[in-house]
């Protein structure tokens, strides 16, 4: 297994980070500000600085084909950055909501987005082309707290959002024109816009952090502050589902989650590190983290000079530096995106963190 | 009209969409109402089991059948009953009996329950040996008593805190992330 390649941007928390689709360039939310990175070399550099926000900005995505750009933020607006001669033209989007946002993502279609909020509701956007201008629409019911987290099926049409009340919901953002009718599915036929085709809550009802559907689009996956992981298996629409797979872990709870397959999710949260997670519908179980052990530049024992020691003894009181993790990340991993992907599923996932760190792993 | 204060209108009330007018009970896991009765008769049984020497299966009895829907005095309770369990298991017991109830299936939620109880104990006890032991004394060391003593809070905060301990090697810090988001308390 290749040694994961760490890139250590700045010593702020990267919020949210994406990768464009040729992996090049890397757009991360530092403070009010989107910084555009790109590969030379080994490295990446400071290309572009995206600026327009004056909040925090909480989310941000690369549409893989066209390469716009969406960026969300504490200031509750989202803009979209289209690529011009000029540079980055930023279009403001107006989401209509009195809270902040906190996340948001392209659909697949790359039609449309959808914002997650502090004002109890998802408004997902699209463009309307008489008016040259994003429009959006809200998704409200039954939600009851702030919306952490938003992700899309493969269809394009149905969304699951993750909330501070507990749920996991998997709602339709169907728009007429926009859309092309949705072949019929496990979790629903018809599928107006703003129909429940699912509400989940675990065990405890804890916040969730993170959701995400199964490659196929028939299962959904979503973490909890409880540290629990579940998965859901519906069966049909209307019905309950076919099972409701759970596991509670040993580790502080995951922030963020990614399959890999059907039959595996990467997760990563304040632990600092990724674990693997395996199973099917018959049961989940952790099964193990992505750090290597013995990993060269982490557990490096200089052998210390007497001197040095007793120098260290003098002017800190102890011998050992012990203020660095064993984990690559330094502090909370907050997001895990895929990163390179293969026909059996995803081989290369990248993070970001508190710690101002991007790093790619491979699987 | 003008001598309203509008300032002290509570606007959330009058808000259909408002999180004030939220059914609450949507928020919780469901859990089944038990009577102050049921609880007292479990505890009973369990002090039997107690008595016959089969500590390990009072445990398990306790942890399995948490009152998570009974009122106060019920679950006050259900915490003598754990907290006596806890007691009057040896420290040298603790670690094997954790690993095999965790082991067994359901042993992370029974774990998780063991948890909550410790943290609950805690609260009572030093609230309790405050009461008890603030005595009006110059020196400020007031405390020494409880735990020269023996007895009251120092002793059962000592035997609470090495199954705290025990607890984490087996099951980890999730299970303390656990009890504090849990919305079903004991």
């Amino acid at each position: 297994m290749a040694p994961p390649e760490v890139h250590h941007l700045f010593h702020h928390p990267i919020a949210d980070h994406s990768f464009a689709a040729d992996r090049q360039t890397l757009a991360v939310a530092r403070e009010n500000s989107i910084d555009l990175y790109q590969r030379s070399g080994s490295k990446f550099e400071l290309k572009d600085e995206l600026t327009g926000h004056d909040k925090t900005v909480t989310g941000v995505d690369i549409a893989p084909n066209s390469g716009k750009i969406v960026t969300c933020s504490q200031d509750r607006n989202a803009y979209v950055w289209e690529p011009s001669p000029e540079g980055w033209k930023p279009t403001l989007v107006l989401l209509r909501i009195n809270r902040a946002a906190t996340c948001v993502r392209w659909a697949p279609s790359e039609t449309k987005f959808a914002v997650g909020s502090g004002a109890r509701l998802v408004p997902v956007c699209y463009f309307e082309e008489e008016d040259n201008w994003w429009v959006s629409k809200h998704i409200k019911k039954p939600i009851r707290s702030t919306v952490t987290a938003v992700a899309w099926h493969p269809n394009s049409v149905l969304l699951a959002a993750g909330s501070t009340d507990g749920h996991a919901r998997v709602l339709s953002s169907f728009i007429k024109g926009v859309d092309a009718r949705p072949e019929p599915s496990a979790w629903g036929e018809r599928l107006p816009f703003n129909t429940v085709c699912g509400e989940f809550l675990n065990n405890t009802a804890g916040w969730v952090h993170s959701v995400a559907f199964s490659p196929s689009g028939n299962a959904l996956a979503f973490a909890a502050h409880d540290s629990t992981l579940t998965v859901v298996y519906p069966s049909g629409p209307e019905e309950p589902p076919r099972a409701v797979v759970s596991v509670s872990t040993q580790v502080l709870p995951f922030m963020s989650l990614v399959w890999s397959s059907e039959s595996e999710i990467i997760a990563a949260g304040y632990n600092c590190e990724a674990y693997r997670l395996q199973g099917s519908e018959q049961g989940w179980q952790l099964a193990g983290s992505l750090e290597s052990k013995g990993r060269p530049g982490v557990q490096d024992h200089r052998e210390e000079s007497a001197l040095n020691m007793f120098k260290q003894m003098d002017l800190k009181g102890k011998v050992t530096d012990d203020t660095k993790l064993k984990t690559v990340h330094q502090n909370t991993v907050q997001t895990i995106r895929s990163f390179e992907e293969s026909g059996s599923g995803v081989t290369k996932i990248s993070s970001s963190g508190v710690d101002g760190r991007v790093v790619i792993w491979t699987l | 009209m003008a001598t309203l204060n509008w300032r002290t209108i509570n606007i959330d009330a009058l808000d259909p969409d408002s999180p004030a007018n939220f059914d609450l009970s949507s928020l919780t896991p469901a859990v089944a109402p038990v009577s102050t009765a049921d609880v007292q008769s479990l505890a009973g049984q369990i002090r039997q089991l107690l008595r016959s020497g089969d500590n390990e299966g009072a445990l398990q009895g306790a942890l399995e059948n948490v009152p998570y829907g009974a009122d106060e005095k019920g679950k006050e309770v259900h915490l003598a009953t754990v907290i006596e369990i806890l007691q009057s298991i040896r420290q040298s017991d603790m670690s094997p009996i954790l690993s095999r109830i965790y082991s067994a299936p359901g042993g992370t939620e029974a774990l998780d329950v063991l948890m909550k109880y410790i943290y609950k104990g805690m609260g009572q006890t030093s609230a309790s040996s405050t009461t008890r032991n603030i005595t009006p004394q110059a020196t400020g060391f007031s405390q020494i008593h409880s735990r020269g003593g023996g007895e009251g809070g120092g002793q059962a905060m000592s035997v609470l805190l090495s199954w705290h301990e025990k607890l984490v090697e087996i099951a980890g810090p999730g299970s303390i992330v656990r009890v504090m988001t849990d919305r079903r308390t004991v």
